[in-house]
């Protein structure tokens, strides 16, 4: 412990669930610092959308914007990849949206917590996603939505093996899509934190892992906002088979 | 165990199960509130706005349309104001041309009426002096004659 000092590193620090308020013991009620910040990304979400667009101004405000591009980018995009039967499950996908975008978003803010690098978290949502997809497809297409796995387009004798890939390839998909978000979010947060570190440890020459950290977070604003993207994007395409399993 | 707050994390906390109860239990509230903001606040105002605003862009739309019609039976009127206008000078065109044709043909009839009866009048004073001449010419012939005879007798 005392060779750690000199050189004291610890980038998963920022990822411990905190109990807050109880104390030290965590219990499944504890009110802990990632429920914190799934408060504040509520606060964030409710300023932007209700607070931003209170006036219904016809020519948009800055916060009316933002609330406006978001909102009708995830409509489009719905519709681009879904079609207008998608748009039913326009507030469940918006709601997914901007949960992990303003998670993401804020975890970028000095000392915050990001609950979307919690594969707990992001586990959750995509099978959350992939288990409404799976009942909707079922409901949607009956025994129909089974031909997502047959593909008729292909040689008779490929099929079977199509079949296999397919199969695989659906149950993958919440895995990928979990780890995707959680594994983006916190290889981002650890690089700047492991930086962060060398900057601490070196006095004067800290420049150079400063300049780094500052390079690697504008690289991370980019990733937090396409990783947010990302997830939809999945979701909608995922939903479209759902929808239409006849490609 | 569950990491405390005064620890270093030990390898990965994401996969501290222990704390998974908790976080799902919290992800869950977070979800069904924010679902209920998104629901019953969010999309109503933002579809009210982008109504609204449709509305707006619908009606200004309509509008132009309205004046473009406006617009193009002011013209029509124009045109067939022009037209008429053209045609008038037409018609008022060609009556004064035939005016002055008919008052031409007139002038030239009365010129001509004027001319023959100067050419006749002429004609008789013509032959009235002729008349007149001959008769002078035997009344002085004759004048003569009688004078020729008186000195010829007279010389006899």
């Amino acid at each position: 412990m005392e060779k750690q000092s000199a050189f004291n590193i610890h980038p998963m620090d920022q990822f411990i669930i905190d109990p807050i308020l109880t104390g030290d013991s965590l219990e499944w009620y504890s009110f802990t610092n990632q429920a914190l910040w799934m408060l504040i990304s509520l606060v964030s979400i409710s300023f932007v959308f209700i607070y931003g667009s209170r006036k219904h101004q016809l020519v948009p405000g800055r916060l009316q914007s933002i609330a406006e591009l978001l909102y009708f980018f995830i409509r489009d995009m719905i519709i681009d990849i879904a079609g207008q039967e998608g748009l039913r499950y326009f507030p469940y996908i918006f709601t997914l949206f901007i949960l992990i975008l303003f998670g993401n978003v804020l975890g970028l803010l000095p000392y915050s917590f990001t609950y979307t690098s919690h594969i707990a978290v992001t586990g959750f949502l995509a099978l959350s996603v992939f288990i409404a997809v799976t009942i909707i497809g079922f409901v949607k297409n009956g025994l129909g939505f089974l031909s997502l796995f047959w593909i008729s387009s292909a040689p008779l004798a490929l099929r079977p093996i199509l079949l296999i890939i397919e199969v695989i390839s659906y149950f993958v998909r919440p895995v990928s899509h979990s780890i995707r978000l959680a594994g983006n979010m916190m290889a981002g947060h650890a690089v700047i934190k492991v930086f962060a570190g060398f900057a601490g440890a070196l006095g004067l020459g800290a420049i150079a892992p400063i300049f780094a950290i500052t390079a690697v977070y504008g690289l991370e604003m980019l990733v937090v906002v396409i990783q947010a993207y990302v997830f939809t994007i999945l979701t909608c395409v995922y939903l479209n088979d759902a929808l239409h399993p006849g490609h | 165990m569950a990491s405390t707050s005064d620890n270093s994390a030990v390898g990965m906390p994401q996969l501290d199960f222990s704390t998974f109860p908790n976080q799902i239990f919290w992800l869950v509230v977070f979800c069904v509130v924010l679902f209920a903001i998104v629901k019953f606040f969010i999309i109503p105002r933002m579809e009210d706005i982008f109504a609204n605003r449709r509305k707006i862009i619908d009606g200004n739309i309509a509008k132009a349309e309205e004046i473009r019609l406006r617009v193009n039976e002011i013209e029509k009127q124009i045109e067939e104001e022009l037209q008429k206008a053209k045609s008038q000078c037409d018609e008022i065109m060609s009556t004064s041309g035939n005016n002055i044709k008919e008052q031409m043909a007139l002038a030239l009839e009365d010129s001509k009426i004027a001319t023959t009866q100067l050419i006749s009048e002429a004609e008789g004073r013509l032959k009235e002096l002729r008349d007149g001449s001959e008769a002078a010419i035997e009344k002085i012939s004759e004048e003569l004659a009688s004078e020729i005879i008186s000195k010829i007798s007279r010389g006899k």
